[in-house]
């Protein structure tokens, strides 16, 4: 697809701004109805989903040309998709956040580069991550795992620790905790170990780099194939995404599977089992890239076509993306079984979730808007009593850290993976 | 064209650098707007604005009007901004846009009102309204809107008025900055009385910003206004089930949703009087025909049904069971009971069973399924699926517009406009609906026994000819409109002869020689931008 | 001032134009305070028309114009001239019921129909009109209206000005207009033809111009007509009376029936005023003042249309059931009054002589607009200003209507006094200032500013001040129009 694909998405855009929103049949209270970070923070009207369409509107016709305001625009948001769920809801032909990712490729491509985001992409090309750290130090966190190479050996699953769970000393853990517990669930994994695993390529192609994304994934996909793999899994909500939606249409035909659906699938058929009591409320954070935008990749080519004069429709009929299929309930279910542990929801949860503020290049580019969408979920969480903010995702957990850090809060922060193994 | 520097500095000085852009890419998603397209040159985008401009307190609304006037510059606010009247008609104004001042001031849980600035929506004024047992008026355009905005500035009107009145009935006090820069608070503000009353002294001044129509943002800009609350006996939060985009409400017995029909528009028409004059009904509105009549059920299924798309359609169409119900739809209207304790919802039903016997009428068997009743319910209390108006091809015009008494629906106009209607869609330049997307006809001042309709005109703003057809069909509509007294804001359309035209056309044009001198008086530095209508002498 | 005579003559003919003594004096003064003043003329109208040409002249001759339509005795000074030279326009012979529209619920009535005349034909229609407390029997329904007096029934009023809607009115530069719905047509017929009712009072255009008119006291132009939506006529109606010791036993109740929009006629008296309605003269008065409850929550309950009994019942009971949660009980007698009896009274204008002259043969008004939670302080107010005034505060009568379907309430004390004797003249006007001023100092809102309140209370507006002087200017750039009242 192309930006001029869209041009008829920015022209039937509304203006209703329900894209501003959470769902607004889901509105609870006035404080937390929000669901666009980037509207809520820098409140133009262009930095909204709705006014990135007739961003990309004025460019084609013209009116406006490439400024820094401009670039501030597409990348002063955070690709978490709440405005796509909140506008496909009645709208059965707009594709908001897909329209938004091109623009950001056409910017690329046309060589309009955020400067924010060169070093990080440099250093991507360099050292194959996104956290700015050499490549030597990705393997840190398997160096005395015992667990299989996929470098030289097979295995029916790989582990992808990603980027930020690779290099981030404190989460490091749940990597290892995971593959732990899978290999001693008696799951064939393994892992490409140390400096050799790459980079899932998500986060560039979020900023707008597609060519380094099918690089990446082309690596990946080769790496595994290579290995035998059969099923990917990761606790990394962006590598899943990635791996999930984007990797597809480069030909990948594994599994993917979050390690909190390998885990609730484990505790179902009684491989994992609680002898411990957890005595405490927490309350769970959806990561955008598992939950709503975790959804089942489902192949579509096909054309506009219109029927009853203007109603428009596809031929053939196009999937819907919407967050209905997101992954919700396997890490509910995970948290629910551990002894003690109760689960209390914030109000904006599932497809509707605030974003943890560390999507769409903006922790790397813009650190305040990144930080503030963090403490506005931190807020959120501390609003249901709850004493530990639990999530499924490295990047949220990170954000979170430091959101938290960064106010004195008492507030936790939890993979889910970490209570799991507190409670084995 | 660009403002002069210094007057952008100025602008600057008062909102912060932060808060004030004249990038044009900024500037052009303002100008975008739905219905720009019915304008002469058929562009999605309206006059472009000099600087928009995010005010964050009245004090700062204030000096931008001042600044204004210093430099010449005219000046328009919107609230939520959906609509080509939230943008200024002339380029190089000064767009304000109020999402800053978002605050809930109040609610008053006793005396039943809310105090709120320019971007509280429907929606988030609601759920806190909930919380205390109380609910808000919200215009039929839906939970995105702005209370204060449907109060203050344009018309007001929605499913729930005849319970709740609409948005200019609601309104109590209003803080106001005038064209002037001066403030006015409306009755017992005014006086530093509190919010409880818009009257007053004397003469009742909110009349001179809203009348069927507001200023539309052509005559000051309003900052806070208290609002009526109405009750509401339901749960504090409403409980919503199913995945998205199926979701529906399950509420308690007290709080139930009909869809009610007839075979003619006698019968239609009688109960609506029945029910007028009997006080029932917490919401009571014309609502899913939005869809137009042929293809109304079909819709209703797939909006329920998490695997369907507008795809499954015309397969859909082809169903007996979803004809039949479409053709069931023909005449009807829901209705929302809601019963303020057991013994007031068993009475309101069986009133209700009552007039749908003495007037022929029956509930729809179809529409009491749970999932459907579910859903009415969500629809009509949150109005949460409004952009639901767009779902055909993102192209939606309340063109065909027509109030007056109950008895409207005999006069022979539901077939007129629905037959006017369907010539244009068999011509496929707009949404072949079967005619009649006839929405409104129960309600829509307080109490009942007045109503409006709007027969919905949709096409694909995507393709310019169909853009074209809805224009005609639009135009072929505006003179039935202006004739039946109505008339509606079709002058955002027009050039400025042409409003000029259509004002000395009207049976009364000397209303709008009344409004040339309220203007002058109140707007006498010419800041506003010519949204307010004036017949020049 | 011959040819000023002839003129007016010209346009209302010879018997309709007045100056003997007699009349001129039965126009210059009033029940208020105000300063009495000669009119110079009053010429009675007929019909619209003749208003029009009146306005006009006057325009021409730069003569104030005092418009009246109820009979005597009127008790706010509005209509006593602050001018000299003015002319008193009487309406009250423009007693036209132009219409009773049965199906909508709709009648349009001349500024000198009466609820006397009214009620009883709109009962043939099966309709009524919600109605003021006991107004007297030559009011004017469309003044009482225009000049946003409260009425019995707060739920009924989703404006402000309920039953208010459109209007007819000649400005007071002369033009004529029709408001509201009526407003885009050139007849009422032509808006009937076209489905209006003439229910819509929004507009024409963007102006709201009833609502400029409304508690203007005839200062912006002159009404020739009101379109007034009705009721249904209750098939079955019950009265209950809710008695308290202490009116703030009663406001959590009346709050929560408020907000169920349940009762029709819903308001509170005192003993001394509900006395006044049922007694007749003093003694009698005195006695039931001491026989009633201190308070009474005057609630009605009536089934109008379909299955009216069944209402009724299912409200008596949902009502007992809340009374019983607040402590309070819901009766159809208390000692002194049985609620056949006030019923009666209050869905009637009142007996002759006007009840609240009965008790002293005079009585100066407090009223003012606050919300229904604050009127205790105002009644402790009241009562405090009077016993340091030497007033007994057992004559004072209150009452508590809430309008607007509760968002505010129309608070109104009630001072009895003998207008015979100067001392007694001199003591209500000092208590009847202090007590004003006073009352507007704790937050009374004078939202109709009659007499002596306006200076009180435009001097805590300026701003509504300047505002409303721009109005006039283009409404009556002459200033003919009631000179001398609100603040112009
Ligand atoms: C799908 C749809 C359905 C609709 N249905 C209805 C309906 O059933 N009933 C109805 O009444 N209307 C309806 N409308 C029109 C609707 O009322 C307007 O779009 C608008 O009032 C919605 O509120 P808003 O917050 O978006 O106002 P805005 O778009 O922000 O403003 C509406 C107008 O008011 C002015 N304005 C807003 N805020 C201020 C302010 N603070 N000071 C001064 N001027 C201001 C603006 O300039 C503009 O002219 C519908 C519109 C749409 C798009
Ligand atoms: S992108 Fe979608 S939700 Fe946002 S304004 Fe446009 S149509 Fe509405
Ligand atoms: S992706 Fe997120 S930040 Fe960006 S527009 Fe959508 S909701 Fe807003």
């Amino acid at each position: 697809m192309a930006l001029e694909d869209y041009l008829s998405d920015a022209k039937r855009c509304c203006r209703c701004s329900y894209c501003k929103w959470i769902p607004l049949a889901q509105v609870k209270s006035w404080r937390f109805a929000k669901g666009c970070p980037s509207i809520a923070y820098k409140n133009f009207h262009s930095y909204s989903a709705g006014g990135r369409l007739a961003v990309v509107l004025s460019l084609s016709e013209g009116r406006s040309s490439y400024t820094d305001g401009l670039l501030d625009v597409v990348y002063q948001c955070q690709m978490d998709g709440s405005c796509d769920v909140a506008c496909k809801i009645c709208r059965y032909h707009m594709e908001p956040l897909e329209a938004m990712r091109e623009l950001r490729f056409k910017l690329v491509e046309e060589g309009q580069l955020l400067p924010q985001h060169i070093p990080v992409i440099d250093n991507l090309r360099k050292e194959d991550n996104m956290v700015m750290k050499p490549k030597a130090e990705r393997g840190k966190w398997s160096e005395d795992l015992d667990i299989k190479d996929l470098t030289t050996e097979s295995a029916e699953v790989v582990f992808h620790g990603g980027c930020q769970l690779g290099f981030d000393e404190e989460l490091g853990k749940v990597a290892r905790t995971a593959v732990t517990l899978l290999k001693n669930a008696g799951v064939d994994i393994g892992i490409i170990r140390g400096k050799e695993e790459n980079c899932c390529g998500g986060k560039a192609y979020d900023m707008g780099y597609r060519g380094e994304f099918i690089k990446y994934a082309e690596n990946n996909i080769e790496a595994w194939t290579r290995a035998g793999v059969k099923t990917v899994v990761t606790s990394c909500s962006d590598g899943y995404f990635t791996f999930k939606r984007l990797y597809p249409d480069i030909g990948s035909k594994f599994e993917v599977l979050h390690t909190v659906e390998f885990i609730d699938r484990l505790i179902k058929e009684g491989r994992i089992k609680f002898n411990k009591t957890i005595p405490m409320t927490v309350t769970y954070h959806d990561p955008c890239h598992l939950g709503r935008l975790g959804e089942q990749y489902i192949p579509w080519q096909g054309e506009e076509k219109k029927i009853r004069g203007q109603i428009v429709v596809y031929e053939p009929s196009k999937p819907r993306n919407n967050g209905a299929g997101g992954i919700y309930e396997p890490p509910r279910e995970v948290l629910r079984s551990i002894p003690g542990l109760e689960l209390v929801e914030m109000e904006r949860i599932r497809e509707y979730a605030w974003c943890c503020g560390a999507g769409g290049g903006v922790r790397e580019a813009y650190p305040d808007f990144s930080y503030w969408t963090a403490r506005e979920r931190i807020e959120e969480a501390k609003s249901t009593g709850a004493e530990a903010l639990v999530s499924a995702c490295p990047w949220c957990e990170r954000n979170f850290i430091d959101a938290v850090n960064g106010n004195g809060d008492k507030m936790k922060v939890y993979d889910v993976i970490e209570l799991v193994q507190q409670a084995i | 064209m660009a403002i002069s520097r210094e007057a952008y500095q100025a602008l600057e000085d008062i909102v912060g650098p932060e808060n004030i852009s004249e990038e044009p890419a900024i500037l052009d998603s303002y100008a975008f707007q739905w219905l720009a397209e019915f304008r002469q040159h058929g562009s999605k985008f309206m006059p472009r604005a000099g600087a928009v401009v995010l005010p964050g307190s009245t004090e700062e609304v204030q000096a931008v009007v001042k600044i204004c006037i210093r430099y010449k510059l005219k000046c328009k606010a919107h609230s939520t901004g959906w609509g080509l009247y939230g943008a200024p008609i002339t380029e190089n104004a000064i767009q304000l846009d109020m999402r800053r001042m978002d605050r809930i001031l109040k609610i008053d849980e006793h005396n039943m009102f809310a105090v709120i600035e320019p971007y509280v929506i429907g929606a988030t004024l609601q759920a806190e309204a909930m919380k205390v047992g109380l609910n808000t008026h919200m215009i039929g355009a839906g939970a995105s809107c702005s209370p204060l905005a449907a109060a203050t500035s344009f018309q007001g009107a929605g499913p729930d008025s005849i319970f709740m009145g609409s948005g200019p009935e609601n309104l109590l006090a209003a803080e106001w900055v005038m064209p002037t820069g001066e403030i006015l608070r409306t009755g017992s503000l005014g006086s530093g009385l509190g919010w409880f009353s818009g009257d007053g002294l004397g003469p009742s001044l909110r009349g001179i910003f809203k009348g069927i129509l507001g200023a539309c943002g052509g005559l000051g800009v309003f900052t806070k206004v208290a609002v009526k609350l109405y009750p509401w006996p339901g749960p504090t939060v409403m409980p919503i089930e199913g995945t998205v985009p199926a979701y529906t409400a399950q509420l308690p017995e007290n709080i139930r949703a009909h869809t009610l029909a007839w075979s003619t528009w006698e019968g239609y028409a009688d109960a609506v009087y029945k029910i007028y004059n009997n006080d029932i009904g917490y919401i009571a509105h014309r609502q899913f025909i939005m869809f137009g009549d042929e293809l109304q059920a079909a819709v209703l299924k797939i909006l329920t049904d998490t695997t369907r798309t507008l795809n499954d359609l015309e397969e859909l169409l082809k169903k007996p069971e979803i004809q039949k119900l479409s053709e069931e739809m023909r005449r009807s209207f829901q209705i929302v009971l809601v019963g303020m304790t057991p013994r007031d919802i068993e009475y309101q039903e069986k009133v209700l069973n009552q007039i749908l016997a003495e007037t022929g009428g029956w509930k729809i068997a179809a529409m009491e399924e749970p999932t459907m009743a579910g859903w009415s319910l969500l629809y009509m209390i949150k109005l949460c699926f409004k952009n639901l108006n767009y779902v055909y091809a993102g192209g939606f015009h309340d063109a065909m517009a027509r109030a007056g008494t109950p008895d409207l629906v005999t006069s022979g106009w539901m077939e007129e406009m629905r037959e006017q209607k369907r010539k244009f869609g068999k011509q496929g330049g707009i949404v072949n609906d079967g005619g009649d997307a006839g929405m409104g006809g129960v309600g829509t001042a307080g109490g009942g026994g007045y109503n409006a309709f709007e027969n919905f005109i949709l096409y694909d703003p995507g393709d310019a000819a169909s853009v074209e057809a809805a224009r005609a069909c639009n135009v072929d509509a505006g003179h039935i409109a202006v004739e039946a007294g109505a008339g509606g804001y079709n002058f955002f359309f027009m050039e400025k002869e042409q409003v000029q035209a259509l004002l000395a056309g009207r049976a009364r044009p000397a209303i709008f020689q009344w409004q040339q001198k309220i203007k002058e008086a109140f707007d006498p530095n010419g800041v506003g931008d010519g949204s307010y209508l004036c017949l020049d002498e | 001032m011959g040819e000023k005579k002839e003129e007016l003559i010209k346009i209302v003919g010879d018997n309709n134009v007045l100056d003997d003594p007699e009349t001129l004096d039965s126009y210059s003064s009033d029940y208020s305070f105000v300063p009495s003043r000669k009119p110079w003329f009053v010429v009675k109208a007929r019909n619209a028309d003749e208003v029009q040409r009146i306005v006009e002249w006057a325009n021409r001759t730069v003569t104030p114009l005092v418009p009246v339509s109820s009979g005597p005795p009127h008790f706010r000074g509005d209509t006593v001239p602050s001018e000299g030279g003015a002319v008193i326009v009487d309406l009250s012979e423009m007693k036209r019921i132009i219409t009773i529209d049965g199906k909508n619920r709709m009648t349009i009535v001349e500024p000198g129909v009466t609820y006397s005349q009214l009620q009883p034909e709109l009962a043939k229609e099966g309709l009524r009109l919600s109605m003021p407390l006991l107004p007297r029997r030559n009011k004017s329904v469309a003044a009482s209206l225009i000049e946003r007096e409260p009425t019995l029934i707060p739920k009924y009023r989703w404006l402000s000005a309920d039953p208010l809607r459109c209007l007819e009115i000649v400005w007071g530069n002369g033009d004529k207009m029709m408001t509201g719905e009526a407003g885009n047509f050139a007849s009422i017929e032509a808006a009937w033809k076209r489905y209006f009712a003439l229910l819509n009072p929004r507009g024409p255009a963007q102006v709201d111009y009833y609502r400029l008119v409304q508690a203007a006291q005839g200062t912006m132009g002159i009404v020739t007509w009101t379109a007034l939506r009705c009721e249904k006529l209750p098939k079955v109606q019950k009265l209950f009376l809710v008695p308290a010791k202490r009116l703030d036993e009663l406001l959590d109740f009346a709050y929560r029936l408020l907000r169920f929009r349940f009762g029709d006629e819903f308001l509170f008296l005192n003993s001394f005023n509900l006395a006044c309605i049922l007694g007749e003269v003093a003694d009698v008065i005195k006695a039931l003042r001491d026989e009633l409850p201190r308070w009474v929550l005057i609630l009605s309950l009536s089934g109008r249309d379909i299955l009216p009994e069944e209402k009724v019942e299912f409200l008596e009971k949902d009502i007992a059931d809340i009374a019983q949660q607040f402590g309070l009980r819901l009766i159809s007698s208390v000692p002194g009054a049985s609620s056949g009896r006030v019923l009666e009274a209050i869905l009637n204008p009142s007996k002759e002589p006007y009840w609240k002259l009965g008790y002293k043969g005079g009585c100066q008004d407090i009223f003012f607009l606050t919300t229904l939670n604050r009127t205790p302080e105002f009644v402790r107010t009241m009562y405090s200003v009077a016993e340091a005034q030497g007033y007994p505060a057992s004559d004072i009568g209150i009452y508590i209507q809430p309008v607007h379907q509760g968002a505010s309430c129309h608070c109104e004390f009630s001072l009895p006094y003998d207008r015979s004797g100067q001392v007694e003249v001199t003591k209500m006007q000092g208590l009847f200032t202090e007590a004003s001023e006073q009352l507007l100092k704790e937050g009374a809102f004078f939202s109709r500013p009659y007499g002596f309140w306006a200076d009180m209370a435009y001097n805590k507006d300026t701003q509504t001040t300047m505002v409303l002087k721009k109005v006039k200017d283009i409404f009556d750039p002459n200033h003919v129009m009631n000179a001398g009242k609100l603040c112009f």
